[in-house]
């Protein structure tokens, strides 16, 4: 009795410091982060956020271009990459027939397996090239010659920048949701799903009006698994952007984000306030992580308190 | 012998889409209200149907009649085809791959199993309703009227004036009508099943597939679901599977008794509860099937 108390004991024990445990070490890496941020964050203060200058020389710098950089390549990567994604998955689970389901959802399972230094490379040689000969040129014709939007556009054709990582993300982060949404799609009873044929539904009215409402948490929660990649990607990222520290307002023009920064300049920094203003952008990218995980949670929570009422 | 009109089939219909066209124009027509009560018309003939899942034939040759504004009721044993019957004849089997039907199926004389049909609007005219209680991720009023805006364009007010009618005869009315608003998960399973009848009645089918409508309920429940089905059947073709006999012999004109997916007898319910030709049948309803 006293001896099985005891291992009882001791089992709650261990497995509370495990969890306790990846807490701390939450918080040691946020601290970490802090303390090594804080000679940038009283040399710049605010201005750090809104600042486009980066210059190692007078040692000024400003985080603007990296999280402007940071947050345009992951929307555009989410614009691609949730349409394709939520595509593949109700291919595979509405349509597919039984024989290529495997298949399809294993090569797209794989995608995910491919090293990010490969995108890179891959990118680099032969998706940028491509997008510089056909797609830019294309899109500045098309949509470039909207009036105010054209802007985007704007620009010569370089292969290198912005949308070009976007596009490399939207790749990458396609399987994870494609991967997490087909398994949410499966468990949508198929009686629900038959009594909405059964009223007369066509296979696209059910996906929309039953699959994905019924779905819904487990689908934003593979869009949001896949927007935490292509926010903190960096490899690909760093090889086709163009690494530039400025904001311009066209998607071909090269700009930079806040992982592809670190990794280029991490080992040429030179002097204290340098170093301390990437580990200050490593500690932005944590922030909007952990803001873009908590708006999806609420969202979530307020998604289940209308859905309960 | 009096002729029944029912509230529900009059009210003319206002001007319809083109998918809600079709639904009028389609070659099943409604049999005519004056039909007389005594002699009842075949609404769905079935001939010599046989169902495969992949190579294992589920269906083994089945010929039977449903009459129109008739309960028949399928009774046997689990695995004798009886929910495969069902699932035949608004061809949701379609959904499988591997699953298929030879045969014919005659409603109102159209044989459903040739290809090139309409399956949606198919199903709409044939309503369905399964074991356990599916309301669709909506408010309640969302449920019925759902069904409703994919085939007619309506003002909002009629729209719920058809909502209202829908749960009306479904006696839900009562207790979901300050509520409309509500998930339609937030009902009792009760309630929720008759969300589903309400469901399948509210977009005006002609037929009405009850799969074990009544397995999942409580004995109230179930009872509130056969007086609908005594109310309904005024208007619709019912064919009900069911596991209990006092359910079958309760709420049924016809009755079916079928095992190893074979039809063994099929008669008035009366006969078939007092007086059956088969042996079998007579074992399984006195509970000596063994």
């Amino acid at each position: 009795m006293r001896r099985q108390q005891l291992e009882d004991m001791l089992f709650r024990g261990t497995t509370k410091l495990f969890a306790v445990g990846v807490l701390l070490l939450l918080g040691a890496i946020m601290l970490a982060l802090f303390i090594g941020a804080l000679p940038a964050i009283r040399a710049f203060g605010f201005t750090f956020l809104v600042d486009s200058t980066w210059n190692p020389v007078k040692q000024i710098f400003g985080g603007a271009p990296a999280i402007y950089g940071t947050i345009v390549t992951s929307i555009i990567a989410m614009l691609i990459g949730v349409p394709l994604a939520l595509g593949v998955a109700i291919f595979l689970t509405e349509l597919c027939p039984p024989s290529l389901r495997r298949p399809i959802g294993t090569l797209i399972e794989l995608l995910a397996a491919i090293p990010s230094i490969i995108y890179g490379i891959w990118g680099l040689f032969v998706l940028a090239p491509f997008l510089q000969s056909t797609v830019q040129p294309f899109l500045k014709a098309t949509l470039g010659e909207i009036p105010g939007f054209g802007i985007l556009f704007s620009g010569p054709p370089l292969g290198l920048g912005i949308l070009t990582a976007g596009f490399i993300l939207a790749v990458m982060v396609l399987p994870f949701i494609a991967a997490v949404t087909r398994d949410v799609f499966m468990t949508v009873p198929p009686m629900l799903r038959e009594s909405a044929y059964g009223v007369g539904c066509t296979t696209a009215e059910v996906v929309r009006n039953i699959v994905l409402p019924f779905t819904r948490v487990g689908v934003v929660g593979g869009v949001m698994l896949g927007l935490g990649r292509a926010l903190g990607e960096t490899m690909a990222v760093t090889f086709v952007i163009g690494n530039a520290h400025r904001i311009s307002p066209s998607l071909l023009a090269p700009g930079t984000t806040i992982s592809a920064s670190l990794a280029n300049e991490f080992t040429e920094a030179t002097g204290p306030l340098y170093t301390s203003s990437l580990i200050e952008l490593g500690l932005i990218l944590f922030f909007i992580t952990f803001v873009v995980l908590a708006a999806a949670k609420l969202m979530l929570l307020r998604i289940e308190r209308q859905a309960a009422k | 012998m009096t002729i029944e009109v029912s509230p529900v089939q009059t009210p003319a219909h206002p001007p319809m889409p083109a998918r809600a066209a079709s639904l009028a124009q389609a070659p099943m027509v409604s049999a005519s209200h004056t039909a007389e009560r005594a002699v009842p018309q075949t609404k769905v003939a079935v001939k010599d149907l046989r169902f495969y899942y992949k190579n294992y034939e589920a269906l083994k040759g089945i010929n039977i009649d449903l009459y129109d504004r008739r309960v028949t009721a399928f009774i046997g044993p689990s695995g004798c085809g009886k929910s495969t019957l069902l699932r035949v004849l608004n061809r949701i089997y379609d959904l499988y791959p591997g699953q298929r039907a030879t045969g014919q199926v005659l409603v109102d004389g159209h044989d459903i199993l040739t290809p090139g049909q309409d399956l949606n609007l198919l199903r709409a005219r044939i309503g369905m309703v399964f074991q356990k209680p599916t309301p669709f991720p909506m408010s309640i009023y969302d449920n019925i009227a759902f069904g409703i805006r994919l085939y007619e364009k309506l003002s909002a007010q009629d729209l719920d004036a058809r909502v209202e009618q829908a749960l009306r005869r479904a006696a839900l009315w009562d207790e979901a009508k300050d509520k409309l608003k509500q998930s339609g998960l937030s009902l009792s399973g009760g309630q929720q099943q008759r969300l589903c009848i309400a469901r399948a009645i509210a977009v005006k089918p002609e037929i009405l597939l009850l799969d074990e409508p009544c397995s999942a309920l409580d004995p109230l429940s179930t009872q509130r679901v056969e007086e609908l089905i005594a109310e309904l059947k005024s208007d619709y073709t019912i064919a009900i599977v069911t596991h209990n006999m006092q359910q079958a012999a309760r709420s049924s004109d016809y009755c079916a008794f079928m095992y190893l997916g074979t039809l063994i007898e099929f008669d008035e319910t009366e006969r078939i509860f007092t007086h059956p030709k088969e042996r079998q049948t007579e074992d399984y309803i006195t509970g000596r099937f063994g």
